[in-house]
């Protein structure tokens, strides 16, 4: 942190006048208040690794029934159209609510540790982030009370996670099932770019002194992809559900097709948005396993510019290579060739991660524990994944494969092999660092051989189904096709995943109330958040650190007394400005969500006809909605920013009576 | 090294057993062959042998990378793993920062690797897309419409006849794609609803049929066979259960099939005296949600069995279809059904004019007997979800008694 920006602090600390008491900033620090006005990193990401984890078990079972129904041909588990749900709400929910929100916990949670930041730029966005997330993910959900209470016309989706144009239109899916769906997005939408700003502008201006672009670790590097991946790609989808929207409710013709519109654009606007997601899914992942490979070899990443400049290479080649999506759409031939090229070529990057990630443990020291398993077993995963991705790049051999259960079994070996591996690897890795608690050995491994074991049973298979011609979203098949034996084994291996799963929580939730406790830095760690106490304090770091060196802790290892000497300095001066400047908490961001929740839920679940009591549900909760997100917006500016300082002891405890009152309102 | 091989060991063992027994009841261990109807690595024709070809190339070459790559990432793995703990805990390995020019022979040799699949694409990318120039004049060309879910097949090129006094019609069926073998054949493909896709593995890959796009593509039987086919892009409720079939003849069983689907629908003469009032009719039996409805005997030479199906039924009744004729007009069938000749022209369904000579109902979904016949039109519902067909007799309070769906069905088969 620059010191000038501090001094600005300083000088207004005594001008601020007396707040209202609308306006008093909340400060319980325990209890249900604290979780719902919290601005601080660690809680809310601790809050979307909650909220993920919850979606990501409603996810599986989704995929369980999904398997359950195609153990036997011709099976009756599922109707047709609940089975057409479960598979359009399996893929929304792993990717919307379980992988993309795990993902930004991490960015929350870790991400500024990183860096040597102690919060987040804007932690109040940060905040209504994740209260929109919540939102959105409730939105998307509300079709189940159709199903689960037998509400007429309220279903959830069954369009595909993609919801293809014109299946989704009003005429092929009467019923709230696709406005839900629509809207949940939308909100989701809203929440991944507030929090991706606020990443972005984090990473570029929090950085401590020292910490250059080219010293960030590479899951920062990696967060700053996705993030710049996020804010680019989601406007796309926006309107393809803005216009998707207006078409069912309004009367529009984008996509209708009797009144001239044209489905196949939102095929091409979907991708657009579509593909990068892909590699939002999968760069934190990288990320993630570009920390834990280099700390358990015990050796800095091999190659670490080459690295990173793949990861971005990843993250522009993604928005070119979107039609690959569209091979058997008769894009004709140059346009064919062109995506089929663009998309052999982003194997290269991806390829180099690879190769730098052997690289790094060649002459390594490799510490086989929990979270390298999971890490070695993404390394192994996402080859396989990827080279099958390398094959669907050949176009006219991908009209075989498109849309056939070799596409499910390519990309679960990314998505769960790749990201979930990596996301699981992740948690195992930090789990001492957020709770100060270690995961037993035994556990942990024998969690990651079900998981590993179960993963490929089920996955593995698929891809000889799918050559042997079944397609995808299929609730029913012939028993004379060839099919029955990989599908039933494919089902085995789900439910020995799911019993993987299940394991791998228990675990967690074991470790976490009665776990092994670990001091301080317990994998020999290499990056900053190691440098600090766990669980971590509230201000992260007693002294802001200065960097030297790309692995900063490693370096502040192998250098303590010029480090010790420095830290001295530091504190000094930073007494001299006041103490540790920490953000306020506030209940404004949580009241803007609210309102989104509301008018979301108003605009989908009620019927839109004129002359129906319907309509003044539908508008008058919209108004409302609409009206506490302003209001929520309009105290939230009027409350302030200039948040107060904390003054520890030796031991960092936060000194009562002495600085830390002065931001609770009293000014 | 104190945790993983002896714990590994145990676990593989114990799941490789659990997996064993789990297995054990009546599976077929050879489905790694991939042999089954719609297979995609059989090709039966030139489309399909080139899309194989290419996918042999990359399946070849990511193959020799991964065991190349996965042989390197194996080696490390047990080369430089810790050993013990003290191993662990032992002075850091030298921490070197990478090696450029390993790096960059690394990107070139991708590169390289990436060429040798990107050269056969871009030839296969336009062999596929359209009849080849010096085969153009041979193509014969079908339209293939996708509906909620079934396929229409209109052939521009030949002339059906509507009825006695010449007016004619170009021809069209349905669910079943009849072709000449060993001549291209260009499809266009179109839909009246949502997006499907067009795909007989075996022949080559799909083609998506998307609203307000001209979509087509070509494709060619090496020889007379029959082949499977599905719709590859998920169109709704009933999008498992919308299928086809193509049958490719030589020229001359095509052109006898031609001759006979150009005819107006057959007419079976009722008998000239008033039948004695027939026994009553037993209730069909009850099929379970989603019964299998197709059989193994079939399987063993489906084209025979589609040329079975072209001779007039053995144990036909001309009363109960003269019956059946008078229901299809009375039941609204034909509002939806057309039959040539017959007086029917709905177009909401498939047309029936020689439904009796198909193999499959319900879009290829089960076979064409009069016990599955029956099964279908008594509760269509219940055999394909969501269909519009059920919609009809749900909007039109339609009922059949048992007597009558016998009578129907005597009737649907004798459409040759």
């Amino acid at each position: 942190m620059d010191t000038t920006a501090k001094t600005a602090y300083l000088t207004k600390e005594d001008a601020v006048p007396a707040q209202p008491k609308l306006l008093a900033h909340p400060t319980a620090k325990t209890g249900l208040m604290s979780w719902l006005t919290t601005v601080d990193h660690k809680r809310i990401g601790f809050l979307y690794g909650v909220f993920a984890l919850f979606f990501f078990l409603v996810g599986g079972v989704e995929a369980l029934l999904i398997r359950a129904q195609l153990m036997y041909p011709n099976g009756t588990v599922l109707s047709a159209q609940m089975y057409n749900t479960m598979f359009t709400m399996h893929g929304t929910t792993m990717i919307f609510l379980a992988v993309m929100p795990l993902s930004a916990a991490f960015f929350n949670y870790i991400m500024p540790l990183q860096i040597g930041a102690r919060d987040v730029a804007f932690p109040r966005l940060n905040a209504f982030s994740l209260w929109t997330f919540v939102a959105g993910a409730i939105v998307l959900n509300l079709g189940w009370i159709g199903p689960i209470f037998g509400v007429e016309g309220h279903n959830a989706p069954d369009v595909g996670w993609y919801g293809y144009s014109p299946l989704t239109s009003r005429q092929f899916t009467p019923g709230h099932s696709v406005d839900y769906w629509v809207m949940g997005l939308q909100l989701l939408g809203v929440a991944s770019i507030a929090a991706s700003l606020n990443f972005i502008v984090t990473i570029i201006n929090m950085r401590a002194p020292g910490m250059t672009m080219m010293r960030l670790p590479v899951f920062t590097w990696m967060t700053l992809v996705t993030a710049f991946l996020i804010v680019l790609s989601f406007p796309a989808i926006t309107i393809a559900l803005v216009e998707l929207m207006m078409d069912r409710n309004f009367g529009t013709v984008f996509f209708e097709v009797s009144g001239g519109g044209m489905p196949i654009l939102w095929q091409h606007l979907f991708w657009v948005f579509g593909h990068p997601e892909v590699y939002i899914l999968i760069l934190p992942a990288m990320g993630i396993i570009s920390e834990i490979l280099p700390t358990f070899s015990r050796k800095p990443l091999f190659g670490y510019p080459i690295v990173v400049f793949s990861g971005a290479c990843i993250g522009f080649l993604g928005f070119a290579v979107w039609s690959h999506h569209m091979f058997t759409t008769g894009m004709g031939t140059v346009a064919t060739a062109a995506f089929a090229l663009a998309t052999m070529a982003i194997a290269v990057p991806t390829g180099v991660k690879i190769f730098n990630w052997i690289g790094t443990m060649w002459g390594g020291r490799l510490m086989m524990r929990t979270p390298m398993m999971f890490a070695l077993g993404f390394v192994w995963m996402f080859m396989i994944g990827g080279f099958s991705g390398v094959m669907h790049s050949a176009a006219p051999a991908d009209t075989q494969q498109s849309d056939s259960y070799f596409v499910i079994a390519h990309f679960h070996y990314v998505l769960i092999g790749g990201s979930i591996f990596a996301l699981l690897a992740g948690i195992h890795y930090w789990f001492p660092l957020m709770f100060g608690r270690k995961v037993s050995e035994f556990w942990g491994k024998l969690s990651f051989w079900i998981i590993f074991v179960g993963f490929n049973v089920t996955f593995f298979p698929m891809h000889f189904l799918g050559l042997n011609g079944m397609p995808r979203r299929t609730f029913t098949y012939d028993p004379n096709l060839g099919w029955n034996t990989p599908n039933y084994i494919a089902s085995i291996g789900a439910f020995v995943l799911g019993l993987g799963i299940a394991v791998y929580f228990a675990v967690m939730i074991y470790t976490y109330y009665k776990g092994e406790k670990v001091g301080r830095d317990p994998w020999d760690g290499r990056t900053l958040e190691w440098s600090i106490p766990n669980p971590p304090p509230e201000y992260n770091f007693r002294v802001v650190p200065t960097v030297h060196d790309r692995d900063a802790f490693w370096y502040e290892k192998n250098h303590r007394e010029q480090i010790a000497a420095e830290r001295a300095v530091a504190e000094k001066a930073e007494e001299a400005h006041g103490g540790i400047h920490m953000p306020h908490g506030s209940i404004w961001p949580l009241v803007a969500s609210s309102g989104l929740l509301i008018a979301g839920v108003g605009s989908t679940a009620f019927e839109a006809k004129w002359d129906v009591p319907g309509i003044h549900w539908k508008l008058g909760l919209s108004l409302l909605g609409g009206l506490v997100t302003l209001v929520g917006i309009y105290f939230w500016s009027l409350e302030g920013n200039e948040g107060y300082h904390l003054h520890l002891d030796k031991d960092g405890k936060p000194v009562k009576g002495h600085g830390d009152d002065h931001g609770h309102g009293k000014h | 090294m104190r945790f993983v091989p002896s714990f590994l060991a145990r676990a593989g063992r114990f799941l490789a057993a659990l997996a064993g027994l789990l297995l054990l009841p009546g599976c077929d261990l050879n489905f790694w062959r991939m042999d089954g109807h719609q297979s995609t690595m059989i090709a039966e024709g030139p489309v399909a042998r080139s899309q194989l070809s290419l996918f042999y190339v990359t399946c070849w070459v990511t193959l020799i990378i991964f065991i190349l790559v996965g042989g390197v990432l194996a080696y490390t793995m047990w080369r430089f793993r810790a050993r013990t703990e003290a191993d662990e805990r032992a002075e850091p390995p030298p921490q070197s920062h990478g090696n450029p020019l390993v790096e960059i022979s690394l990107i070139g040799a991708s590169v390289l690797a990436l060429v040798i699949i990107a050269v056969p694409t871009l030839t296969a990318i336009w062999y596929t897309h359209d009849v080849p120039e010096a085969e153009k004049k041979n193509a014969y060309e079908v339209t293939a419409t996708g509906h909620q879910w079934w396929f229409k097949f209109e052939y521009p090129s030949e002339q059906a006849a509507v009825d006695t006094a010449g007016a004619k019609t170009p021809l069209v069926t349905g669910n079943e794609l009849v072709i000449p073998a060993g001549r291209p054949v260009r499809i266009n493909v179109r839909t009246v609803d949502v997006i499907h896709s067009f795909w007989v593995p075996k022949l080559g890959g799909k083609i998506d049929m998307i609203p307000n796009r001209a979509n087509f593509f070509w494709l060619q039987a090496d020889k007379p066979g029959y082949f499977w086919g599905q719709c590859a892009e998920y169109c709704g409720d009933s999008h498992a259960v919308m299928r086809f079939r193509v049958i490719a003849l030589d020229e001359k069983d095509f052109a006898a099939w031609k001759e006979k689907q150009l005819a107006l629908a057959r007419s079976v003469a009722a008998p000239a005296a008033p039948v004695a009032a027939a026994a009553p009719v037993a209730a069909l039996r009850a099929f379970k949600t989603n019964e299998v409805g197709v059989s193994e005997a079939f399987d063993r030479n489906p084209l025979e069995a589609w040329r079975a199906k072209q001779a007039v039924e053995k144990d036909e009744n001309p009363a109960l279809v003269a019956q059946g004729r008078e229901l299809f007009a009375t039941k609204t069938c034909n509002a939806c059904h057309a039959v040539r000749g017959h007086g029917a022209m709905g177009v909401q369904g498939p047309d029936l004019t020689h439904f009796g000579a198909r193999t499959t109902i319900g879009a290829g979904l089960i076979e064409n007997n009069p016990e599955q016949l029956r099964r279908w039109i008594r509760d269509p519902e219940s055999v394909k979800p969501g269909n519009k067909m059920a919609k009809a007799y749900r909007d039109n309070k339609i009922t059949l008694s048992d007597a009558e769906q016998v009578a129907l069905t005597a009737y649907l088969l004798s459409l040759k």
